[in-house]
């Protein structure tokens, strides 16, 4: 959606596409005390996991020189980690049509039952499909491990409170 | 997997219910991505829809200065986390029966819930059940087997107040600290729950709820609560300058704000801007 087109924005719908949910392969992730200013490949096998280490009472790694703590952060029950990325526009996604669904002649009855009758999918949609997944990724911190207090263990608990606020209450 | 491949392309960390992923064996579409207008601020918001189980979500991202991340072969700048968490699509249809019920005419819902900026709405149509949830917010009228709504304040006020009531509980059972008035005992004993307040509970609930309502909605919910009138823009003076403060200003200092955090302080920046780009 970083498109520069505004009403298209407004108007565009990105179909998450459910097939790559269940095919991601698992994704390493850590999540830096650092901004690195670009987004692209970095041979971070070669240089940063060699060097991580288990220290007396966590992870310690260096990168640019400085020294890192972390430790790994499971994610609460009920969550998936994802990492998704946009398709190119013209893009043919390996089976979208015909490698699923076809096979079993009951399922595809009850997608065509299910799918409302207008089009939910129009010519000017984006799509974006999850590359991999995760249930697990490693917090850094400078110099010291990130505490109980850091600000993305209080995001983690976001979910099971966001439940009791958008659940149905009863009526009288 | 090496998501090196991707070169420029953008990456999104996301975390959704892990339901999604099973029920995706049924799907070959209807995960949905669309902009839709925030029920507080009145700009426009991402939300998921999922066609198929019929079900809202709403995005919100953790931002924090100074991060990035590795994603396997790769460097992300920015270390956002995206959150998709289920979300009560009458808050968003409150939205809509509030601006309609100005006009004080009962109305069919397909008239009501109509947006030239965000024409995506109609897929709030979709949701199943929708008759049963606006009984909570509206009068309706059935003439020839269809429906008419009107928004009802009164039902509405009822309706958010048994939400605070339900994020009190929840509250209290993820052991949230809701109050400021931090204790040098709870740094050793660690219950400081335990003296957290039920208004202190029910002012944050308050809190939390106020940022899928309207400021009008919210200011009429927190009479119906009872919350004392706080000022909620200015921030915790730190204590150690009080001999410097006015009277007024003291008097402020003394209200405590720590339930007017809004959910945005789990995710620590205001978001909009960023939820924009995905």
């Amino acid at each position: 959606m970083e498109s520069s087109d505004e009403v298209a924005v407004e108007k565009c719908r990105v179909h998450l596409r459910p097939g790559t949910l269940r095919d991601a392969a698992c994704a390493t992730l850590h999540l830096l005390p650092c901004e690195v200013q670009v987004n692209g490949p970095a041979p971070v096998e070669r240089f940063f996991t060699p060097a991580i280490r288990q220290g007396p009472d966590g992870l310690e790694v260096s990168f640019r020189g400085r020294r890192l703590r972390g430790e790994e952060v499971v994610l609460p029950p009920g969550l998936v980690g994802y990492v998704t990325v946009m398709e190119e526009k013209g893009e043919v996604p390996v089976g979208k049509d015909f490698s699923e669904g076809s096979s079993n002649e009951d399922e595809r009855e009850e997608l065509e039952l299910a799918e409302p009758p207008e089009a939910l999918e129009r010519d000017f949609d984006q799509f974006i499909g999850a590359a991999a997944s995760f249930s697990r990724f490693t917090l850094w911190g400078l110099e010291t491990i990130p505490g109980p207090d850091a600000k993305v263990r209080g995001a983690l608990t976001w979910p099971s409170l966001a439940a009791a606020i958008h659940a149905q209450v009863p009526e009288d | 997997m090496d998501c090196g491949n991707g070169a420029r392309a953008r990456q999104h960390v996301f975390l959704l219910p892990e339901y999604l992923k099973d029920a995706s064996k049924k799907m070959k579409s209807g995960l949905i991505f669309v902009k839709l207008v925030n029920p507080c601020s009145g700009e426009g918001t991402i939300y998921l829809f999922n066609m198929c189980q019929q079900q809202l979500f709403e995005i919100k991202v953790f931002k924090e200065k100074h991060h990035s991340w590795f994603i396997n072969q790769s460097v992300q700048s920015g270390g956002l986390l995206h959150f998709a968490t289920p979300m009560d699509p009458l808050f968003l249809l409150l939205h809509y029966l509030r601006k309609t019920g100005k006009e004080g005419k009962f109305q069919p819902l397909n008239q009501v819930v109509v947006d030239d900026m965000f024409p995506n709405c109609i897929l709030l149509l979709k949701l199943p059940d929708l008759e049963k949830l606006l009984r909570h917010v509206t009068e309706e009228k059935e003439i020839d087997k269809k429906k008419y709504y009107k928004y009802s304040k009164e039902k509405t006020i009822k309706w958010l107040e048994k939400k605070v009531h339900q994020t009190v509980s929840a509250l209290k059972t993820n052991n949230i600290n809701v109050s400021a008035r931090v204790q040098a005992n709870a740094f050793f004993s660690g219950d400081q729950v335990s003296s957290d307040k039920e208004e202190d509970y029910i002012r944050y609930a308050h809190g939390l709820i106020s940022d899928y309502i309207p400021k009008e909605l919210s200011d009429d919910l927190a009479k119906y609560l009872k919350l004392p009138e706080t000022s909620a823009s200015l921030p915790n003076p730190p204590s150690k300058k009080n001999s410097k403060m006015t009277a007024a200003q003291k008097a402020l200092a003394k209200v405590d704000k720590s339930g007017m955090k809004s959910i945005d302080s789990f995710f620590a920046t205001k978001n909009k801007k960023k939820i924009g780009e995905i």
